[in-house]
């Protein structure tokens, strides 16, 4: 009668009994399927003054095709007393995994917050800036997945911008565009802002060309690229829309302008 | 007989052999969780001029297999908080100890409604408990939607994912509710500015007829459901309500469903 | 019951009914053994000055090591137990150096001061019972100066884990003396120059040996130079300032 029962079924099924069931881990590489990261889509832009800075970004905030919300912010004021951020003078964007993107900056405003109790003096951006850098490539083995664009004013009140990777390689620039439409927006920063493929008509023929020189902008022809940079970007990127969220720096404060892009 | 009770349920010595414990043994790599395994669908919500609806059915599915009918996965927190779970259930029962013990720590002297932790509180708590849970490589497998009232008694929702990953707009669903409600709860309440138009009428009868669809439209999901209404007064919760007016006259015109062939 | 005052002499974070901490207290006079360290903050920068005890004509004064550099726009001047002195210096330098690794900017002389104090109270046993890393106070005092963007700065660190800024101050053995010296001399407008005079003059007063450009130490700290410490060139040249008498 036993017989009857020994050993696994013919056809190569598992059998019924806990014997034949599989005890040890299958060997080699074992695949996890719990992957801590996620891409929320949107993009952000900032761009430096001679005595401004201005960041900007989408408030859309994506899952795959599905729009989660349309007004999920990216800018976040850096250091300021109370929910409204108040005196702050720094801001931060950031785009890639949004709930990486709130860490970063809960952990950069307690930093800035705790500097000034411990020093007695506000940050600098510079300061902020190179803080921030440790701060990503402190999770250098389990990066935030972000992308990073740091604002605000320098000592000499010069508009200062501050970009990032997500493992803290920075540099100071006179403009960024960064997250899903950053390669729809760079190249025409490039050439607005610092007049790349621009030539002095008449300047020569050829290599004798004359390159137009950058010079910092006025604020508010900086403000129509950024909204010409968002409108044109909502067009072309399926995860890029629904409203465009601005954050102006200068030696007043920060002032914060929303306006409406298409929701489709 | 064998009297010792580790041995009962195996299976018999006499005909299997002797029984290998081996599958007891806690060598190899420790695995977090890597899939869900018993799941709720879909949670749904919408604000209303006074507050803010809430619903999800009441299964629990094992895979494709509706395994349990009578699963309530809205969680009343206090008369200002409620908190819808879509995913795991067996870590929506840890989160559901977890703020029983929260609830005792942070609000037993209190009385006052007042002063106990509203939905704002409740949704930063929960998502910086997720993100914590992701971030160890040991994720919570849910996706929680947060209805009530904030700070200053105004409609609040919002959500919060396995991942930690958080955002709050005027209607908000999970899973499969994401395609098929979040679309007919947007035509009505498109944006923040009009959720003061809308009455708590017709946001229970738009949450209503979006669980409608889910059931129609989800295979995972089943006619009864559980909804909650959180205004001033308090929080409304009835657990045992049915999807009432079905009609599946639309299946006629749609190939494969019911019983035309082409 | 009144408990005899050496009864709280034992254990090292006890009170005293009369709520002192007699170790700390102690401490305090540990530092009044030390030989004499002297600052003088000016609007040009601070001057810090230290006797050495020149105790046998074997010794290479050289060795004796009064004055050091904690970074480059920050130094510190000592009274009283030396090796003490190095721990915090250590802790201070480290803290520097990774101020500047984390912002980019040197770090201020409060802030320096600062996290030096928090040393002062980490002796005896933790609330838990934990290990800590000293058995008793600092037995040490330091004189700090440097240089930041609010311009020169003097603070005097105790034992006691308390700092001040000072215009001048005068610590161990003849500080008595010298602080009130410091008090009639000292005014707004020093030049660098004065200070060091005023400095040395005030040392020549409070020391046991006749002052040479050898039984004493100067080091500066300006925006310039940063912090830097005499030569013996320097020294000889300062010492021949000296008015004679």
């Amino acid at each position: 009668m036993a017989s009857i029962f020994a050993g696994a079924p013919p056809n190569g099924a598992p059998g019924y009994s806990f014997a034949q069931t599989p005890t040890a881990a299958p060997s080699g590489i074992r695949e996890h399927s719990f992957y801590p990261y996620t891409d929320n889509g949107g993009s952000t832009l900032g761009i430096s003054g001679a005595d401004f800075s201005i960041l900007a970004g989408d408030t859309r905030s994506t899952s795959g095709y599905s729009i989660n919300t349309r007004y999920a912010p990216k800018l976040f004021k850096i250091g300021g007393e109370g929910p409204e951020s108040k005196g702050a003078r720094i801001v931060l964007s950031v785009v890639g995994f949004a709930a990486d993107g709130e860490a970063l900056k809960e952990r950069l405003d307690t930093i800035v917050k705790m500097y000034k109790y411990q020093h007695g003096k506000p940050m600098s951006v510079a300061a902020c800036a190179q803080r921030l850098s440790h701060i990503l490539y402190g999770k250098r083995f389990f990066p935030y997945y972000v992308t990073a664009i740091l604002g605000g004013l320098d000592e000499e009140g010069k508009g200062a911008l501050y970009s990032y990777d997500p493992v803290g390689s920075y540099e100071r620039e006179q403009c960024r565009a960064a997250g899903a439409a950053a390669s729809l927006i760079m190249p025409f920063l490039d050439n607005q802002v610092n007049f790349k493929n621009q030539y002095i008509p008449g300047s020569g023929e050829g290599h004798a060309l004359q390159q137009r020189v950058p010079e910092p902008l006025p604020r508010k022809d900086v403000e129509e690229l950024v909204k010409d940079a968002f409108t044109s970007a909502v067009e072309r990127h399926i995860e890029v829309g629904d409203g465009l969220q601005m954050m102006i720096i200068t030696k007043d404060g920060i002032e914060e302008i929303y306006e409406e892009l298409k929701k489709d | 007989m064998n009297h010792l009770p580790q041995a009962w349920g195996r299976p018999r010595d006499d005909v299997y052999g002797a029984y290998s414990n081996s599958f007891l043994q806690t060598s190899g790599p420790t695995t977090h969780t890597q899939s869900p395994i018993v799941t709720g669908t879909s949670v749904i919500a919408v604000k209303f001029k006074d507050g803010v609806v809430i619903a999800a059915d009441n299964l629990a599915s094992y895979g494709s297999l509706a395994r349990f009918t009578d699963v309530k996965r809205l969680r009343k927190f206090n008369t200002r908080a409620v908190v819808g779970f879509g995913g795991d259930v067996s870590d929506m029962q840890y989160l559901d100890r977890l703020l029983s013990s929260l609830d005792i720590r942070e609000n037993y002297a209190e009385e006052s409604p007042d002063a106990q932790l509203h939905a704002k509180n409740l949704h930063t708590y929960l998502s910086k408990v997720m993100y914590k849970r992701r971030s160890d490589f040991n994720p919570l497998w849910n996706h929680l939607l947060v209805a009530g009232l904030d700070g200053e008694n105004k409609p609040f929702l919002a959500s919060a994912d396995l991942l930690g990953t958080t955002f709050s707009s005027p209607t908000l669903a999970t899973g499969f509710g994401a395609h098929l409600a979040q679309p007919i709860l947007r035509r009505t309440v498109p944006d923040e500015a009009t959720v003061a138009s809308v009455t708590k009428e017709q946001a229970v009868e738009l949450v209503k007829e979006s669980m409608k669809v889910l059931f129609y439209r989800d295979a995972r999901s089943m006619d009864k459901y559980s909804i909650a209404v959180i205004t001033k007064e308090g929080v409304e919760l009835k657990e045992n309500e049915k999807l009432e007016n079905q009609s599946w006259a639309f299946a006629e015109g749609i190939r494969g469903y019911g019983t035309q062939v082409n | 019951m009144f408990i005899a005052r050496s009864e709280y002499d034992r254990g090292i974070n006890t009170f005293s009914p009369e709520g002192r901490l007699f170790q700390v207290e102690y401490s305090l006079e540990a530092i009044k053994l030390g030989s004499t360290a002297i600052g003088v903050a000016t609007g040009e920068g601070v001057i810090l000055g230290v006797e050495k005890r020149v105790t046998s004509t074997l010794l290479e004064t050289s060795s004796v090591e009064k004055i050091v550099e904690i970074d480059s726009h920050i130094g510190c001047a000592m009274s009283g137990l030396q090796a003490d002195a190095r721990s915090m210096v250590e802790h201070a330098r480290v803290e520097s150096q990774n101020h500047a690794f984390h912002y980019n900017e040197p770090l201020r002389v409060e802030s320096c001061t600062q996290a030096i104090c928090d040393l002062a109270l980490r002796f005896g046993e933790g609330a838990e019972g934990e290990e800590s890393i000293m058995s008793r106070p600092f037995g040490v005092a330091l004189l700090i100066a440097g240089y930041d963007e609010d311009g020169p700065s003097l603070y005097h660190a105790e034992p006691s884990g308390t700092f001040y800024r000072y215009d001048a101050k005068a610590i161990g053995s003849g500080s008595e003396g010298a602080q009130a010296e410091l008090q009639n001399e000292f005014h707004k407008s020093l030049s660098l120059e004065e200070a060091e005079v005023l400095v040395l003059k005030t040392l020549k007063q409070v020391m046991e040996e006749k002052l040479d450009s050898k039984n004493v130490q100067l080091a500066s700290v300006t925006k310039a130079k940063g912090f830097r410490i005499y030569t013996d060139e320097e020294m000889a040249e300062v010492v021949g300032r000296l008015p004679t008498n």
